[in-house]
């Protein structure tokens, strides 16, 4: 008996998608699997890790303790986002200049909630940086060079909000 | 200091010639961009579980609930007929499709490991039944219909007590718990403790943590039938060279079994020869016909990695004159292996080759017992097991210290190792040094002075406790084989060889692929050191080197990460097939520009005429000549322009055979001092740092930033095991810290900005002077923070000696000595 | 770890949802809000709930409203949404102090305060602030709305009033403005509270005598508990540091904790009146100060 699915429609990185999912199938399988975008991971399965973070309606959430039907008619946002015109986002090239990663497997989710962190305070100190990307665990870097990266993107997000138009 | 001549003293004589580090370095010492980023930063990583195709199946295992139990029946019917299900296999079954484990234990046959457990189930999760399904998901749902009878059987979980005759047996056919006992004896122990003046003693408790990297280990597994043959792609290639005994596990000749390395997110040593996903998977593989993924989930891991850190009991002995010189120390340690044992006490060796830590300790007893309990087996974790070493004699030292009313940081100093290279009481060598440096660089990092005012301040007018950790301890690197088996006098096989090759390749137009045969990354960078070292040798960017990883089958011998090895193996192995090239190239240029080869030097990415630099060959031009021109060309000059090299352990010497000297097998030692400022409120045992600077020397440094990065990292391990990580078994044997909610990994604000001082004494003998750093963080930082919630408490007359310093412990300690919480 | 099979539905109005529920009673159904507490225990198959009926779509049930001296929150308000809003900011603070502490902001973006309270884990922040301000949980079920008091809603570790057709809808929280403290003890950052205190007081004038005092613990316990004696103890008394003392010390005998992997009873305890101490000693100054 073909298991139960549901029709969904959401919009990932910009791009519209109807797809049919099983009720029980998690965002960070559909996004991994159903879409091909493995560049969100899974870390634990239990909402604690972040590793599996991406953007819905702005808004950071741990895709492994979401179901797909929950993003229903949502805006989905992923690392593979992030780069435009062959460009790396500010904060994924800092992270490379600050050596903010190592093995790079939580560095997806810590882009993402970096995103949402300096769209909601695009002027952190480290010390806000530093309890805000709390919530996503990095076993390589010790955080250090991560908090460097996101204040460097800062400075430069900043700087390029203030000269355009 | 560094050594200016030849290596002296006893097996001096297998010292390598001493290097001349004078070069200038153009791209060694560079803090580059890594050239692995772009792909992880783009989401393009590459993991095992990115692989996935849709034609995969998936595995899930079937796990034990119960520490110690027979397995009296199995049914499986309802769930080979689930929605999805492709096979069932029990571990009855796998037993017969699979020969037990790799296994470098003593005695593997009496404690025989197997991918599934067959009769008997020794830990909590031990895995009975695999599934294969068309997803992860209808796997697990069929997980649920597999009926399993286990007859219970008590288990035992207190190492101390696994060892008591009449205890339960993990392993009958051992007939004890006991796994392997031994005490040796290095210098004169008994004169340096009957001329002591004081002799400290202390009793010592290091629970169990682990790597716990984010991402877990994973195979995806096929079996061609028309030739045999098992492609396995995982995140764990190590040790080349036993293989074989992968391929025995899966019944197959070694020469069909290729096994291809893909990236891993982290390892830590957790993934070092792990081969037990790769075998499930390949066994399901075969059985179904079809590609099968056995990726673990979090709960498969946690309970079931197989590499679980040190845990430990320690009774000590330091033999000391009033003045604060160290003479001698008995250690007599117990440590819990679980339920197998299957890299031996390995462990100990790690400790060994540093166990007098930076001191001129004279001699040294060490007796070890290894227990088996029904929990987890041990495996690797950054450090593995010298890290518990470097923390139990610092506990000494600062117990020494105060016992003899000196200053902690006198009585270090005192004590120093100054001349190198040294030769410890175990017969492994420091190489070189300088600790007087690091310290006082520490001691300037920290505000030292500052923080002792601020600590009487704030005790004095505030009530508040704050304690200052100053430790330093040593981090060898680079193992040898003869670590696997001086524990026996007469060893089963004692091997001699821990190999890592590179191959260099320059194409047509002058471009260098590197090609590596294991060192799997990590995170631990290894293509961003090889690119280095290739643009150093060939005056090219690092980033128009080509790194590529090359499977087990066809591949030439390596051996992996692991005792931070890497960097410098992969040096020697850049130096060598790097030689070879320009040595094939200078030919090549002599026949092209018709001058002598010993009339051309090599300068700037390509031969010049000695005195006439206008008359030159570039690296490219060479190439493009041997590739196309053969008849440009003598007879005996092959076309192209690649070369290997296998570079061997470059310093080992043989155990002696009454194994007072184990000879030299960690020789490459590096140092640190880590002073972390702590406050304790010792009205809810929480422990928050105020301060923390560190000073490592590992030698010349490839990346500077790089090992920084390594240092955080490992120091934020290091916070984990001090403070908040444990595998938490209860006395029946249930694992309590079963998930990430109860196995706490620290998060930001639990990890301090480190201040972070390098110092660079090269080593005499490798390639640059490099020396690995990729453990020291961890393999200092429980010692240092230990220390400094010691010296916090020492008011109150507690001092913790069990690891992690859970709040719980240290209200239970303040309890114990008069204070209320 | 993936979840087993389930129905599920997405029901548009709270009428709908009440009928899958009971229309779907044998199969263990469970109302979703935000998942972050249920979807973890699917997981790890801990809960297996055979029908998921998902209030997403359901009208009505969102929004912060003031009411006179009450604060009405919808039950499927997002954590995030409480924490930056204005009106609990100056309604009840003690929410908008407690809120910050569940878990992480990630987490907060989509958990529901209806969702944490229907939950009702006995370390969770939300239904001591609830007991605490003696806040009202209206339920709609399948013979109309009731309203529960919170000191009747949590009956036991993941056990509510709520019968297994009822949904929460909104919350009713007395308006305290000020005098609050919600203090917390977790192992790291964010993680689930060892123990968690929430003190509301509210002085006499321009004396310094408690006129009242409202006290509730999570994690001591199989359900928040009010520290009752400890109320008793700071009524009508002043605010001084001895007063606070023995209040918090008389609260901590009356508590028998359970102990874990993480703290063994006598710890709970311990910490339990440490943390009352400083939590009231944290409310009264700032009660003070806000004068």
């Amino acid at each position: 008996m073909a298991p139960d699915t549901r029709t969904i429609s959401l919009t990932v990185n910009g791009q519209p998608h109807v797809a049919q999912v099983e009720p029980r199938r998690l965002l960070v399988d559909f996004l991994r699997e159903d879409l091909g975008l493995t560049g969100t991971h899974i870390g634990c399965e239990h909402g604690v890790c972040g590793t599996c973070t991406v953007l819905l309606n702005g808004a950071s959430i741990r895709s492994c303790i979401t179901l797909a039907v929950q993003a229903d008619g949502a805006s989905i946002d992923t690392v593979e986002g992030l780069a435009q015109g062959g460009e790396m986002h500010p904060l994924q090239d800092e992270f490379s200049e600050k050596q903010g990663l190592q093995c790079g497997y939580c560095t997806p989710g810590m882009l993402m909630r970096a995103c949402e962190i300096l769209a909601q305070n695009p002027d952190p100190t480290a010390a806000q940086v530093r309890e805000a990307i709390a919530s996503n665990l990095c076993r390589c870097t010790g955080y250090q060079f991560i908090i460097e990266a996101v204040i460097a993107a800062a400075a430069r997000m900043r700087a390029t909000q203030e000269v355009a138009p | 200091m560094t050594a200016a001549q030849p290596a002296t003293g006893r097996t001096g004589s297998g010292a390598p010639p001493v290097r001349d580090h004078s070069a200038k370095r153009r791209w060694v010492g560079q803090s580059i961009r890594r050239v692995e980023d772009p792909k992880f930063l783009l989401g393009r990583g590459g993991y095992i579980a990115d692989r996935i195709t849709p034609d995969t199946l998936h595995a899930a295992v079937l796990r034990s609930p119960h520490p110690h139990a027979r397995i009296a029946r199995f049914e499986t019917a309802a769930a080979l007929a689930a929605p999805g299900v492709h096979a069932v296999i029990t571990g009855a079954e796998a037993a017969e499709l699979c020969d037990p484990m790799p296994d470098f234990g003593p005695d593997p046959a009496k404690h025989t490991w197997r991918c599934l457990a067959a009769d008997k189930v020794r830990y909590v999760g031990e895995g009975v039944a695999v599934v294969v399904a068309d997803s992860r998901y209808l796997a697990e749902d069929a997980l649920e219909l597999i009926e399993v009878e286990y007859e219970p059987l008590p288990a035992i979980t207190d190492p101390e007590r696994a060892l008591d005759a009449g205890s339960p047996l993990v392993h009958e056919a051992l007939e004890s718990n006991c796994a392997y006992e031994r005490s040796f004896d290095f210098g004169d122990v008994e004169r340096d403790f009957a001329e002591a003046e004081v002799v400290v003693r202390d009793r010592l408790r290091w629970h169990r943590s682990g790597g716990q990297p984010l991402e877990t280990v994973g195979a995806i597994a096929e079996y061609d039938l028309g030739t045999g043959s098992f492609t396995i792609d995982t995140n764990t290639l190590s040790f080349t060279s036993y293989l074989f005994m992968a391929a025995a596990t899966l019944k197959v000749p070694v020469n069909k079994l290729d096994i291809r390395p893909v990236p891993a997110g982290g390892s830590f040593g957790s993934k070092l020869f792990a081969n037990k996903p790769a075998v499930i998977a390949g066994m399901c593989a075969r059985k179904t016909g079809r590609k099968v993924a056995y990726l673990e989930d979090r709960a498969d891991n946690i309970s079931n990695c197989d590499h679980h850190g040190s845990d430990r009991v320690y009774d000590v002995e330091l033999a000391m004159m009033r003045d604060g010189t160290m003479r001698g120390i008995k250690i007599d340690v117990i440590d819990d292996y679980g339920a197998y044992i299957q890299f031996g006490v390995g462990h100990h060796g790690n400790a060994l080759a540093q166990v007098v830590g930076p001191y001129t300790i004279g001699s040294v007893r060490y007796r070890v017992r290894a227990a088996l309990t029904n929990k987890n087996q041990q495996g690797a974790y950054r450090g593995f097991g010298s890290e518990v070493n470097n923390w139990m004699l610092e506990q000494m030292v600062d117990k020494a210290a105060r016992e003899l009313g000196l200053d902690p940081v006198a009585i270090r100093r005192m004590n120093f190792i100054r001349d190198f290279p040294h030769f410890i009481p175990t017969g492994n060598v420091y190489d070189s040094g300088d600790y007087e440096r690091v310290l006082d660089h520490a001691l300037d990092l920290a505000g030292y002075g500052h923080w002792r005012d601020e600590q009487r301040r704030l005790r004095e007018q505030e009530g508040r406790y704050i304690g200052v950790g100053v430790i330093t301890a040593q981090e060898r690197s680079v193992f040898s084989a003869t670590e696997f088996w001086f524990w026996f006098d007469e060893p089963g096989a004692p091997v001699t060889s821990t190999p890592e090759s590179v191959s260099l390749k320059v194409d047509a137009t002058g471009g260098i692929t590197a090609i590596l045969y294991s060192c799997a990354f990590w995170g631990n960078s290894p293509e961003t050191m090889v690119a280095q070292l290739v643009a150093e040798e060939f005056d090219c960017s690092p980033y128009d080197v080509s790194v590529v990883y090359h499977g087990s089958r066809d591949g030439l011998p390596a051996t992996g990460p692991g005792g931070s090895r890497t960097t410098v193996m992969l040096a020697g192995a850049v130096e060598g097939a790097s030689a070879k090239i320009k040595e094939k190239a200078r030919r090549a240029a002599a026949h092209l520009l018709e001058i002598g080869p010993d009339d051309l030097e090599w300068a700037d990415g390509g031969f010049r005429v000695r005195g006439d630099p206008e008359r030159k060959k570039a690296l490219g031009e060479i190439a493009i000549m041997l590739h196309l021109f053969k008849h440009s060309f003598p007879e005996d000059m092959e076309s192209g322009l690649d070369a290997s090299k296998v570079f061997d352990h470059p310093y080992t010497t043989m155990p002696s055979a009454d194994r007072k000297d184990l000879g030299v097998f960690y020789p490459f030692v590096g140092h640190a001092c880590h002073v972390p400022v702590v406050e304790v409120d010792i009205e809810t045992g929480l422990v928050t740092f105020l301060h923390y600077a560190a000073v490592h020397d590992c030698g010349t440094l490839v990346n500077p930033r790089s090992l920084a990065g390594h240092i955080v990292g490992g120091t934020a391990q290091g916070i984990g095991t001090a403070l908040y990580e444990e595998f938490v078994y209860d006395e029946d044997g249930q694992l309590l810290s079963s998930s990430f909610m109860d196995y706490l990994i620290p998060t930001a604000m639990e990890v301090p900005e480190l201040t972070i001082g390098h110092v660079e004494t090269p080593s005499p003998y490798t390639p640059h002077g490099i020396k690995g750093g990729g453990e020291g963080g961890r393999m200092m930082a429980p010692a240092a923070i230990n220390a400094a919630v010691n010296d916090a408490l020492a008011p109150l007359g507690v001092r913790l000696t069990e690891l992690p310093m859970t709040p719980e412990r240290i209200l239970a300690a303040l309890r114990a000595a008069g204070h209320a919480g | 770890m993936k979840p087993p099979p389930f129905a599920y539905a997405a029901p548009t109005t709270l009428e709908e949802a009440v009928g899958l529920l009971t229309q779907h009673a044998e199969a263990e159904p469970r109302v979703l809000a935000g998942g972050q507490s249920l979807i973890p225990l699917m997981n790890f198959r801990l809960a297996k709930p055979g029908y998921l009926v998902d209030l997403r779509n359901v009208a009505g049930l969102s929004g912060i409203r003031r009411d006179g001296d009450i604060l009405v929150i919808g039950a499927m308000t997002r954590m995030s949404e409480v924490e930056r809003s204005p009106e609990v900011a100056v309604a009840a603070p003690l929410l908008a102090e407690a809120i910050g502490l569940v878990a992480h902001a990630p987490v907060r973006n989509s958990g529901t305060v209806g969702g944490s309270l229907a939950h009702a884990d006995p370390a969770a922040e939300l239904p001591a602030v609830a007991l605490a301000l003696d806040a009202e949980l209206v339920a709609a079920g399948p013979g109309g709305t009731r309203v529960i008091p919170a000191a009747g809603f949590f009956q036991g570790p993941y056990s509510t009033a709520l019968a297994q057709d009822e949904i929460l809808t909104e919350i009713r929280l007395p308006v305290w403005p000020g005098g609050h403290a919600f203090t917390e003890f977790s192992r790291v950052h964010a993680n689930f509270a060892v123990v968690a205190v929430a003190a509301l007081v509210e002085l006499d004038g321009d004396s310094d005598w408690i006129r009242r005092a409202a006290l509730a613990l999570a994690g001591v316990a199989p359900t928040p508990v009010r520290a009752v004696s400890a109320e008793r103890a700071l009524a009508g008394a002043s605010g001084d540091a001895e007063t606070i003392r023995a209040a918090a010390d008389a609260a901590a005998a009356d508590l028998s904790p359970a102990g874990d992997l993480h703290a063994s009873p006598e710890t709970r305890r311990s910490l339990a009146r440490t943390y009352l101490r400083r939590t009231i000693e944290l409310a009264v100054s700032r009660a003070r100060n806000e004068r």
